[in-house]
């Protein structure tokens, strides 16, 4: 009876792990296979029966990406410098991406913080209105806020400009960021920031040295939220951007489609250097995001 | 340093908390106040503390008017009933922290932070984050972050509601302690009258926004200027019987009590209410004067003593006597009450008009 039990309890489990592995691969092999496919020599990427690892490892995709050389015209044999291939400005486009996510990130942070603090801490009108209302705002699907900003970076003359990303992307991210941040602040208490006052410290003292130490975890789940979106934007960064110096890495790299030939072993190549900064970010503070996220839904 | 509060009100939109308060805490005395949930007793603490602003009236901390005075401006401290320790702050830095905050040099601040945590004892959690501490921990660390600075005036919000009840009777003592080491005044808020009788030099008993009686807690004890105060200081609560008044007798329960002395202008009140305490009372086998016939409807041990509720015509009494008395449930006893021991109040108003002794 008892070792049947366990018995059956054994195979629950692994049947459960099966499933995990199955499930878990299943979502993962896009990943693996442009992981594969980058490491992979242009001989071995169209080979039958297609292989999961490569039998001839190689880097010379991140090579070309990472140094500029126009290793795709070359491979054809045709003369070198013919033009300007999307790998030349790889690097470029991951400068630029960098630039805008951290740039829309840093600003969207600044202020849902001080907001979300403003709307818990002091009394005027409408300020229990306005979390409900970003929150819908959010809800907005951001096609429909591409044309109206795309007009306003038109009249301010910041389009093909970074700046109008920046922008672009504050205005989708903020608003969640205020709500995630509103929760989180309310869950703060009140009396922490009145021991500081009679403590001695000002208003800013307290905001400073009480309030944010505190908020911390709901500032870093928000910086991820706004990270990500602003990192994996399509949208405004093919509306906003003209020149191939202004592009980002989401848009740059659909370039990689066009023209007589697709290097896939490239383009996987590129994927997977796009997607690693937000799997390391992801990793590193994916703790504090729970506590972030979590905070804010019991609160909230 | 002696606290002035004269006429203060408080309004939150059309809801008045408080009505014109009028009390002088003098310096260097213990002073709590008392009363149930949302009788406005933390609301006045916040307006000494200076975090609630002051509607109308004004408050003086010696002969200074503090109202427009922000709170850092005020050397006072505060401790809270949630302790509202800085969360990312070692034990360290939350002690010192009002002081660096105000300039002193970090080795004035180290000294100060060393003989407060030696004083309460915990010099041993200096390094810890305000997470790893047990509530009564806390609680000490809280009370050290007021104490570091040498504030003026002492202000306390329920400090001991969260803490078990047998660290409750020890903390007791222990801030009483505290209090006549520190000099300073000291303002308690609680709603628990154990606390308040134990510790304080004085008791301000508040209900609806209103002082109800000011003075010492055996004054307030044994002299409670009118119903409320009667029903809310003392365990087990004070028994209330109303009687019909005649001279200086009443009717009651089914027989006629004696009062104790009445004031003068009490001729007029026809309808009273007697109070008298459970422990005042006494139950005897025979009938006599001032005593009421009744039947026993429970028993209740507390431990050394024995609560027995007797029922008369109409009213329903605590009794309290010592463990072993005999007394059965079901049986009929006469409780007799002592004239002496009797509060007598005006049914309509609810104040007492007992013609008051001085002590």
């Amino acid at each position: 009876m008892n070792s049947a039990s366990t018995l059956w309890k054994t195979v629950k489990n692994a049947m459960l792990y099966l499933i995990l592995c199955v499930v878990t691969f299943l979502i993962c092999f896009p990943l693996i296979w442009a992981l594969s496919t980058s490491l992979k020599p242009k001989s071995e990427i169209f080979a039958t029966p297609p292989t999961l690892i490569p039998h001839n490892l190689t880097l010379e995709n991140y090579e070309a990406l990472l140094t500029g050389r126009q290793q795709y015209y070359q491979a054809q044999g045709a003369p070198q410098n013919t033009g300007t291939t999307p790998a030349q400005f790889f690097t470029r486009w991951f400068i630029n991406s960098v630039i805008v996510t951290l740039g829309s990130t840093l600003i969207s942070i600044a202020v849902s913080t001080l907001a979300a603090y403003s709307l818990t801490r002091f009394r005027y009108w409408g300020r229990s209105a306005v979390p409900y209302f970003s929150l819908l705002g959010y809800m907005v699907p951001s096609i429909i806020f591409v044309f109206p900003l795309f007009l306003m970076m038109v009249r301010l003359d910041l389009t093909d400009s970074l700046w109008s990303l920046i922008l672009g992307y504050v205005c989708i991210t903020l608003p969640f960021c205020m709500w995630l941040m509103w929760a989180f602040m309310r869950s703060i208490p009140i009396e922490i920031e009145e021991a500081a006052l009679i403590d001695g410290a000002s208003r800013y003292q307290v905001f400073r040295q009480i309030v944010l130490p505190s908020a911390l975890p709901g500032i870093i789940a928000a910086s991820i939220f706004a990270m990500i979106v602003s990192w994996n934007d399509y949208l405004f960064g093919r509306v906003f951007i003209n020149s191939i110096d202004n592009l980002t890495l989401t848009v740059g790299v659909m370039l990689f489609f066009e023209g007589t030939h697709v290097d896939w072993g490239l383009l996987m190549a590129a994927s997977v250097l796009m997607t690693v900064p937000m799997a390391i970010l992801f990793m590193a503070l994916q703790r504090h995001l729970v506590a972030g996220f979590g905070a804010g839904a019991v609160k909230g | 340093m002696e606290v002035r509060l004269e006429g203060i009100t408080k309004n939150f939109g059309s809801v008045q908390i408080l009505k014109e308060v009028n009390l002088v805490f003098p310096s260097r005395k213990f002073v709590t106040l008392l009363g149930p949930s949302g009788c406005g007793k933390t609301t006045l603490l916040r307006m000494i503390a200076g975090l609630e602003e002051i509607t109308a009236g004004q408050i003086v901390f010696g002969d200074r008017v503090v109202n427009r005075l922000a709170p850092k401006d005020r050397n006072i401290a505060m401790v809270f009933q949630s302790y509202a320790l800085y969360p990312q702050m070692s034990v360290r830095k939350n002690l010192g922290y009002g002081l660096r905050v105000r300039g002193t040099v970090s080795a004035d601040v180290d000294a100060a932070v060393e003989r407060v945590a030696k004083i309460l004892e915990i010099d041993h959690l200096l390094d810890r984050k305000p997470g790893q501490l047990s509530g009564g921990q806390r609680q000490r660390v809280a009370l050290g972050r007021a104490m570091v600075r040498k504030p003026d005036i002492f202000l306390m919000d329920e400090p001991l509601s969260n803490l078990d009840a047998k660290l409750r009777v020890t903390m007791r003592s222990e801030l009483r302690r505290f209090h006549l080491d520190l000099n300073a005044t000291t303002v308690y808020v609680t709603h628990d009258q154990l606390e308040a009788m134990t510790m304080s030099d004085l008791v301000a008993v508040m209900h609806q926004g209103v002082v109800q009686q000011f003075g010492t807690p055996a004054e307030v004890y044994s002299r409670p200027a009118n119903r409320f105060v009667a029903g809310f200081i003392g365990s087990p609560p004070m028994n209330f019987l109303t009687a019909a008044r005649r001279g200086n007798e009443a009717e009651a329960g089914g027989g006629v009590l004696s009062l104790p002395p009445l004031s003068d202008d009490a001729t007029k009140a026809e309808t009273v209410v007697i109070g008298v305490r459970p422990q005042d009372l006494e139950i005897v086998p025979v009938s006599g004067n001032d005593r009421l016939k009744g039947k026993v409807s429970l028993i209740e041990l507390l431990g050394s003593e024995k609560l027995v509720e007797v029922d008369f015509v109409g009213v329903r009494v605590l009794v309290q006597v010592r463990a072993d008395f005999p007394v059965k449930e079901q049986s009929e006893v006469f409780v007799h009450f002592n004239p002496d021991r009797l509060h007598v109040f005006e049914a309509e108003s609810g104040q007492s008009i007992v013609k008051r002794a001085t002590l």
